[in-house]
């Protein structure tokens, strides 16, 4: 069990040369990706998500992404989503304080309770896939990606690409990226004619709708803790981009009553542009996240966006990280509380509450938690987001003015997301 | 998400793998390039564990271990480390036998004072040795009851192979350090050395006693830190003589060796450990660089 003691350091080169062998022989085949045989291994990462949210609406929406991280810097990921979505969405229409009765666009009817915006019931489910595979190649990184979703009034699919290129020793990154997205939009009862009283509809089952976007941006490196980071974004709609379900109620232009409804109507062209700023600051532990974002197009809806993260790491297997952000818009150029009986209709017209200028925050946070080892990680966000937009708009006529026409909307969403490696 | 977060002026990212805490230390401005570090050598380190764990059933070593005596063909990659662990073997005068892991199933190292039977310890050496294994041309035949494993070399290649792709990607300086075995590429900006604690054997994961600079190459420790038995006062480490089945005699608390490579230094580390009180004299006459505790 004695080594040969009279052989001074001859297991040391002896040893040397063994791994020298070991480690040079072994070591190209990482790069030889065309070398079939040991394939080194991937990951594979797995993210089960489950998000629950309320407002008028209940949507539970579970989704499964799968990463595949080869060692190359390969990474394909693919995503499965399946929505089910039940509660009562407004319809735009107006209360009357009275009790009314309210026929949708696909015309059923039911009565509400007078105070009340009319809403309508729906239930609904939604699948989606994605999937995008991203490439290095030196410096430069290329993304491609493919998207498909399907929901009994709503199809969606669309292809989109970015180059990110890395310059200045990694320091600065350049991306660009576009993207085209070609829909199609089935209302269930059929398409109704806008500005027309609901239950007139035009014939067409199908409405296309195509969306291309085109993006750049640079990030950069400004010091050891800090990055900052710009881009730009331009986007064009068009097609049918009227929401089917949507209604205005047409007041008396005295009583405020509501007489009559018709179905809303929105341009089928929209420009949309916007620039965000981003900053990434990291103290000795800490994280602080901070974006502004600007918004534009050309239906006249104007927002910023600011928005806050802290992440606190307490020790390697918990963070938690409030989240805050105040968001403003300004209305469309279309939106009316309602249409009042007897003017000439307008072009267009809608009294969506997304159209409608107003004014939201977020409040929330997120807890992590990695148990020590082991590869996963389970992390909970909750949210509240408050909408709050105008109750008396000045134009508010006879019983109108008396009612809350922007009710507060309030959101909460729980989001639980598991992560593991196979 | 890899966990990677500034700590001074460098950037160091943790991960759990091959049975234990992962760190990779990267002097860089730039976090990206730290993550991207920290990501390859998660990436290297499971990719390793799943091929080579004895305790995973779908490596190549658990393929090895249940082929009750036939023949099994393996890949350049095994072919390799067989192939080292062949000359470890060798070099050692059988001190060193991938062979011996069965010999773990008699003994506990819990701390306690429990110690197996003789004819236990007996039987099980019976199903040890190397020579019994037929090795060539990348097709291993072992003999039924018998079993190898990685260990003691398997981390410290996965650290030179995690620290290779490391350095190939990226120029900023790092230390790639899975449970304690570890590789330095090079020191760190300005010449300084990065300075790496000496776990404490009484106190293991808690406290450093010693502070040993490093400008690069591997560093290994061999020690019974965590495992051991007491046995008539003794304490005996989990690092069995394959010989004779039972843990080396006198052997220090701590063994640990620089060397060029982390592969060197864990073999030398472990030789040396297998030598008991002889450790430091074998380490002298290598003319290695060491620390014994």
């Amino acid at each position: 069990m004695q080594l040969d003691e009279s052989r001074p350091r001859s297991v040391r080169s002896k040893l040397r040369s063994a791994a020298c062998l070991l480690l040079t022989a072994a070591a190209p085949r990482m790069v030889q990706a065309q070398d079939p045989a040991p394939s080194p291994t991937p990951t594979n990462q797995f993210d089960l998500t489950g998000l629950f949210y309320s407002e008028r609406i209940r949507v539970l929406e579970p989704t499964i992404r799968y990463t595949r991280i080869s060692p190359g810097g390969r990474t394909f990921s693919g995503q499965f989503g399946f929505d089910s979505i039940t509660g009562a969405s407004p319809r735009g229409s107006l209360s009357s304080g009275q009790v009314q009765t309210v026929t949708s666009a696909s015309g059923r009817r039911r009565s509400i309770a007078a105070s009340e915006l009319p809403t309508t019931e729906f239930s609904d489910s939604r699948f989606a896939v994605d999937a995008e595979v991203q490439q290095p190649a030196g410096p430069f990184s290329f993304t491609l990606g493919g998207h498909f979703s399907h929901e009994s009034d709503y199809e969606s699919r669309g292809v989109s690409g970015k180059l990110t290129v890395d310059l200045n020793h990694k320091l600065t990154a350049l991306t660009f990226g576009g993207g085209y997205n070609s829909d199609t939009v089935s209302p269930v009862d059929g398409t109704a004619t806008g500005l027309a009283p609901p239950g007139r509809f035009t014939g067409i089952v199908d409405n296309p709708k195509h969306v291309t976007n085109m993006l750049a941006g640079i990030s950069q490196v400004v010091s050891r803790r800090w990055l900052v980071g710009v881009t730009g974004s331009l986007s064009t709609e068009d097609g049918y981009l009227t929401d089917p379900y949507k209604i205005l109620s047409v007041i008396n232009r005295t009583t405020g009553v509501p007489i009559s409804e018709v179905s809303e109507r929105r341009p089928d062209t929209r420009s949309r542009k916007s620039v965000q700023g981003d900053s990434v600051y990291h103290f000795t532990s800490n994280v602080l996240y901070l974006s502004y974002r600007r918004y534009w197009d050309d239906w006249g809806v104007k927002s910023h966006t600011v928005d806050g993260r802290y992440r606190i790491p307490y020790d390697e297997s918990l963070f938690v990280e409030p989240h805050l952000r105040f968001y403003t818009q300004s209305a469309a150029d279309f939106y009316r509380y309602g249409l009042i009986q007897g003017e000439s209709l307008p072009s267009y017209a809608t009294s969506d509450y997304r159209m409608a200028a107003f004014r939201s925050v977020t409040l929330g946070a997120a807890i992590g938690f990695k148990p020590s080892r082991s590869t996963s990680e389970w992390t909970l966000r909750a949210e509240y987001i408050g909408q709050f937009g105008d109750k008396s708009p000045p134009g508010a006529v006879g019983v109108q003015s008396t009612l809350d026409l922007f009710p507060t909307i309030n959101i909460f969403s729980l989001a639980l997301n598991y992560r593991f490696n196979r | 998400m890899t966990d990677v977060r500034q700590v001074e002026d460098y950037f160091v990212g943790r991960f759990a793998a091959m049975g234990g805490p992962c760190e990779v230390l990267i002097d860089a401005d730039s976090p990206y390039r730290a993550r991207h570090a920290v990501e390859i050598a998660e990436v290297e380190a499971r990719r390793i564990e799943r091929k080579f764990s004895r305790y995973l059933p779908e490596s190549v070593v658990s393929r090895i271990n249940a082929s009750n005596g036939r023949l099994v063909p393996v890949d350049d990659e095994t072919a390799q480390l067989l192939d080292y662990a062949a000359s470890c073997y060798e070099m050692s005068d059988g001190m060193f036998d991938i062979t011996s892991g069965v010999l773990r199933k008699a003994w506990t190292f819990d701390g306690g004072g429990r110690v197996p039977a003789a004819d236990a310890i007996r039987d099980l050496v019976a199903r040890v040795g190397w020579p019994r294994v037929t090795w060539k041309d990348r097709e291993l035949t072992l003999p039924a009851g018998m079993e190898i494993d990685f260990g003691g070399i398997g981390k410290e290649y996965a650290v030179d192979r995690a620290a290779a792709i490391i350095g190939g990607e990226i120029s900023d300086p790092c230390v790639v350090n899975f449970g304690g075995d570890l590789f330095a590429t090079g020191p760190r900006r300005g010449g300084r050395a990065w300075r790496i604690g000496l776990e404490d054997p009484d106190h293991p994961g808690r406290t450093s006693i010693d502070r040993l600079d490093v400008s690069g190459g591997g560093v290994a420790t061999s020690g019974d830190a965590r495992r051991y038995v007491l046995h008539e006062g003794k304490r005996l480490g989990h690092i069995l003589n394959p010989k004779t089945g039972w843990p080396v005699e006198d052997a220090p608390r701590s063994v640990t060796v620089f060397a060029e490579t982390c592969s060197e230094a864990g073999t030398l580390s472990t030789l040396a450990y297998l030598r008991g009180r002889g450790a430091e004299a074998f380490l002298r006459a290598e003319g290695v660089r060491f620390r014994i505790v």
